[in-house]
């Protein structure tokens, strides 16, 4: 009992710890960011393999963009978005206009300095990457850390442009056999004993 | 003993004595013979095989033993005035004085010693809670590494929904047929059985490729869950009447806690297995071996360490005891014909059944909203579970001292408002926006709806004497038929947020509660009304003999039903020692059956 009590004090202390790292200022807003860098894409194949096939990616300043201070950048960051279809039915995926919020671009690809001149990336895809459809976002970020510009690879409805990828399955023939070599140990054990007792039991009866 | 023992050796004229002394005994016996016949018949009922008589086979699958809140009500002998302490304890020229307890004329303990391994009581109330624990943390092995799973297999959220209603499911059936399993087999081989052949299943984790495999691998795992019906037989067959309640109530307490215990166990595996080296998509299918080798140890462990009953096991005994059992169509007519089982179904489908389903969402709950590294989303989820320790016991605790000053009618108030106030903290559980709230409702939430289940197994041996047995095991199935029903409709589709969805089950849970106010007995009353005025109704005896037909009753099939009557007395709290009608012992334990 008093083990509980110190596990559920510790608790919420450690809970209020981790609660007030959330210090942001000012709350960064997709809405607000300008779109003012042209992003592409491109691969070889329909359907990519994680940790094999590769995805050129390319982002460059738009010629349209009027660069004013606020959205000047130094850094950017590129990411891998789920498109729509991969989004369906999945509420731990689901896109939100506050950005520290949004759950639909959780896997960083890099982050670089960027200088005015357009930049480009060879990216193997990542072998943790799960199974579905993607396009490529990069995020301007400003000084103070905050996004302040991006542009993606795909139109505003995120329906262009897109491409699927194959996750590992994680399975190995090490493992499927192993999980046989003890499935077959746990019956054989239960046979075993279910036949030395009906021996006991024969050999007692017959004293 | 030892000294009475001593005091008789030393006598000169001993063999005079021990003649005196076997005397005495036969003749108790004599007069026990019909209390002896009743409980056996009653065990019999439940389906024990008893060890000194000999008896005729029944039919298979009329016991429910083990599922039952308790074996017997009254403990067998009674203190005679000369004997003092050697009533209750073995006969001093028995061979039994070789057990480590204190043991009745059946050989059941009657201490219960949690720190003991002694053979063969202790040992089989370890290794039954044990292997009860085991189960619980291979069927919610997944629960805590959903989030990963659902990116290896492209899961949605139907498609994890789905999959923990099918992980309690396959217990509603599997939990049925244990009884006549364990009286066909022993409670040695029906848990072992259990855990042995489910392995296999859990290991099969390490082939699933998608949402179908997924889903059937989580439905076979659940199989497993029956381990409570034979858990709850092999200590009713160890343990005496008086301490089942107990014994049970620590069993299935202790077992349930496994349920939290691998929210935590099972991130940390997956932790240290991707350390080693390997990749996410492959550490959760290693992390599934874990539960798995629990299993085949804990099988081994039963079957070398275990024994069926007191004096051997099930195959080598040669003795069977007396009297023919009850037959099952009687003992299932009088169960479904008892509305109050099917409230109870309801009930205990919003106590233990909330309780599984929260077992299955918590932890991607936490993980998803409050954005928590995964092993502290499970660290979270655990200590829901693991209030089990104690929040259970409590629970039935509550139950007892309520029966004691008001008697059903507080019993019934006391599952009433602990149940309740777990749909209310359910409730603030899903709106709470941050996590030291959310943690501290989610706390308050799991001892409510804990206590309520140990709650519930205080009234669920009143209901019938008869079909105690069946009405138990529906009980405990309603547990997972509430659970699965809760997972269909509030998280298994993008309708709800899961949030809204804890919100909504707390709700439900709040009104299906009310049924609590529908349970009456005639001889009691319920929450708001009081016992008929019915002279004749109003008798504890009318109520369990009703039970039994003329042509039964003739017969004297219903003299055990009667004894219980009269032992019951004493819920009609406080009034039972002003009516002066029996000496008002509190039904004969804390906590009966707790799943």
């Amino acid at each position: 009992m008093a083990v509980q009590t110190f596990l559920f004090a510790s608790l919420i202390i450690f809970s209020s710890s981790i609660e007030s790292n959330h210090g942001a200022t000012e709350v960064s807003l997709f809405t607000n960011l300008e779109n003012s860098l042209e992003v592409t894409a491109t691969r070889v194949g329909v359907v990519l393999e994680a940790g094999k096939d590769m995805v050129r990616i390319t982002w460059m300043l738009k010629s349209s963009a009027k660069v004013d201070d606020d959205a000047a950048f130094k850094t950017v960051e590129v990411k891998l978005c789920y498109a729509p279809i991969s989004q369906v039915d999945r509420p731990w995926r689901k896109t939100h206009n506050e950005l520290s919020r949004d759950r639909s671009c959780p896997h960083k690809i890099v982050s670089k300095p960027y200088d005015n001149i357009p930049q480009s990336l060879n990216w193997t895809i990542d072998r943790e990457t799960p199974t579905g459809t993607y396009f490529v976002r990069v995020y301007g970020i400003g000084v103070n850390g905050q996004e302040v510009a991006y542009g993606q690879s795909s139109d505003a409805e995120k329906t262009t442009n897109l491409f699927s990828v194959e996750g590992i399955s994680g399975g190995h023939t090490s493992l499927d056999i192993a999980s046989i070599c003890f499935s077959v140990f746990s019956f054989g054990s239960l046979l075993v004993f279910l036949v030395k007792e009906k021996r006991k039991a024969k050999l007692q009866q017959r004293k | 003993m030892r000294n009475f023992q001593r005091y008789i050796y030393a006598t000169k004229n001993y063999s005079e004595n021990l003649k005196e002394l076997k005397a005495k005994r036969l003749e108790k016996n004599k007069t026990h013979v019909l209390c002896q016949e009743e409980r056996v018949f009653f065990s019999r009922l439940l389906g024990t095989i008893m060890a000194h008589h000999n008896e005729d086979e029944g039919s298979i699958g009329t016991s429910m033993h083990g599922v039952t809140a308790r074996e017997q009500v009254f403990s067998f002998s009674v203190q005679g005035e000369d004997d003092g302490p050697s009533s209750h304890t073995v006969r001093f020229d028995d061979p039994t004085a070789k057990f480590a307890l204190p043991v009745d004329s059946e050989h059941r303990a009657t201490a219960f010693k949690p720190f003991s391994f002694a053979k063969p009581h202790m040992r089989a109330f370890h290794l039954g809670w044990i292997s009860f624990f085991t189960c619980f943390i291979s069927t919610f092995a997944a629960a805590p590494l959903v989030p990963i799973i659902r990116d290896n297999l492209d899961l949605t959220k139907s498609d994890i929904g789905n999959a923990g209603v099918a992980s309690v499911s396959g217990a509603i059936f599997s939990r049925l047929a244990m009884g006549a399993v364990c009286d066909l087999l022993g409670a040695r081989y029906g848990t072992a059985f259990l855990l042995m052949l489910s392995a296999p299943t859990v290991f099969s984790m390490s082939f699933v490729s998608d949402a179908g495999g997924y889903l059937s691998v989580r439905f076979m795992i659940g199989f497993c869950l029956a381990t409570f019906v034979s858990c709850q037989y092999w200590t009713s067959v160890m343990f005496n009447g008086k301490i089942i309640g107990l014994v049970n109530g620590c069993a299935g307490g202790w077992g349930d806690m496994g349920g939290g215990v691998t929210q935590l166990l099972m991130p940390m595996v997956f932790h240290v297995i991707k350390l080693a080296g390997a990749t996410p998509f492959t550490a959760w299918r290693i992390a599934f071996f874990i539960p798995g080798f629990l299993q085949v140890i804990m099988g081994i462990l039963v079957l070398t360490l275990g024994q069926d009953l007191p004096d051997g096991n099930l195959s080598t005994l040669q003795k069977r005891g007396a009297v023919s059992k009850d037959k099952f169509t009687k003992v299932f007519w009088y169960a479904v014909l008892n509305y109050r089982t099917y409230v109870l179904f309801l009930l205990y489908g919003f106590s233990m059944g909330i309780e599984m389903t929260i077992n299955n969402v918590i932890s991607e709950y936490f993980f998803d909203r409050f954005q928590l590294e995964l092993h502290t989303a499970g660290m979270i989820a655990a200590s829901f579970g693991m209030a089990n320790f104690f929040a259970r016991p409590l629970g039935g605790y509550a139950s007892d001292i309520s029966a004691r000053f008001f008697g059903m009618r507080g019993r019934l108030w006391t599952l009433w408002i602990l149940q309740t106030s777990g749909g209310i903290f359910c409730v603030w559980l899903g709106r709470a926006t941050s996590l030291p709230i959310a943690i501290l409702s989610m706390m308050l939430f799991s001892v409510g709806v804990q206590a309520a289940c140990g709650a519930i197994f205080g009234i669920v041996p009143f209901v019938s004497r008869r079909s105690l047995g069946l009405i138990s095991g529906l009980t405990g199935a309603g547990g997972n038929f509430g659970s699965g029903l809760t997972q269909l409709i509030f998280f298994s589709s993008s309708k709800f947020h899961t949030a809204d969805g804890l919100s909504l089950m707390g709700i439900m849970g709040m009104i299906f509660t009310l049924l609590v106010a529908f349970i009456h007995f005639p001889q009691w009353g319920s929450m708001f009304f009081g016992p008929t005025s019915d002279e004749k109704k109003s008798k504890e005896e009318h109520y369990y003999a009703a039970e039994w037909t003329e042509e039964e009753k003739r017969q004297g099939l219903h003299e055990g039903s009667l004894k219980f009557a009269e032992n019951s007395r004493s819920e009609r709290g406080r009034k039972a020692a002003s009516d002066g009608s029996s000496p008002s012992t509190p039904p004969e334990n804390g906590n009966p059956a707790h799943v």
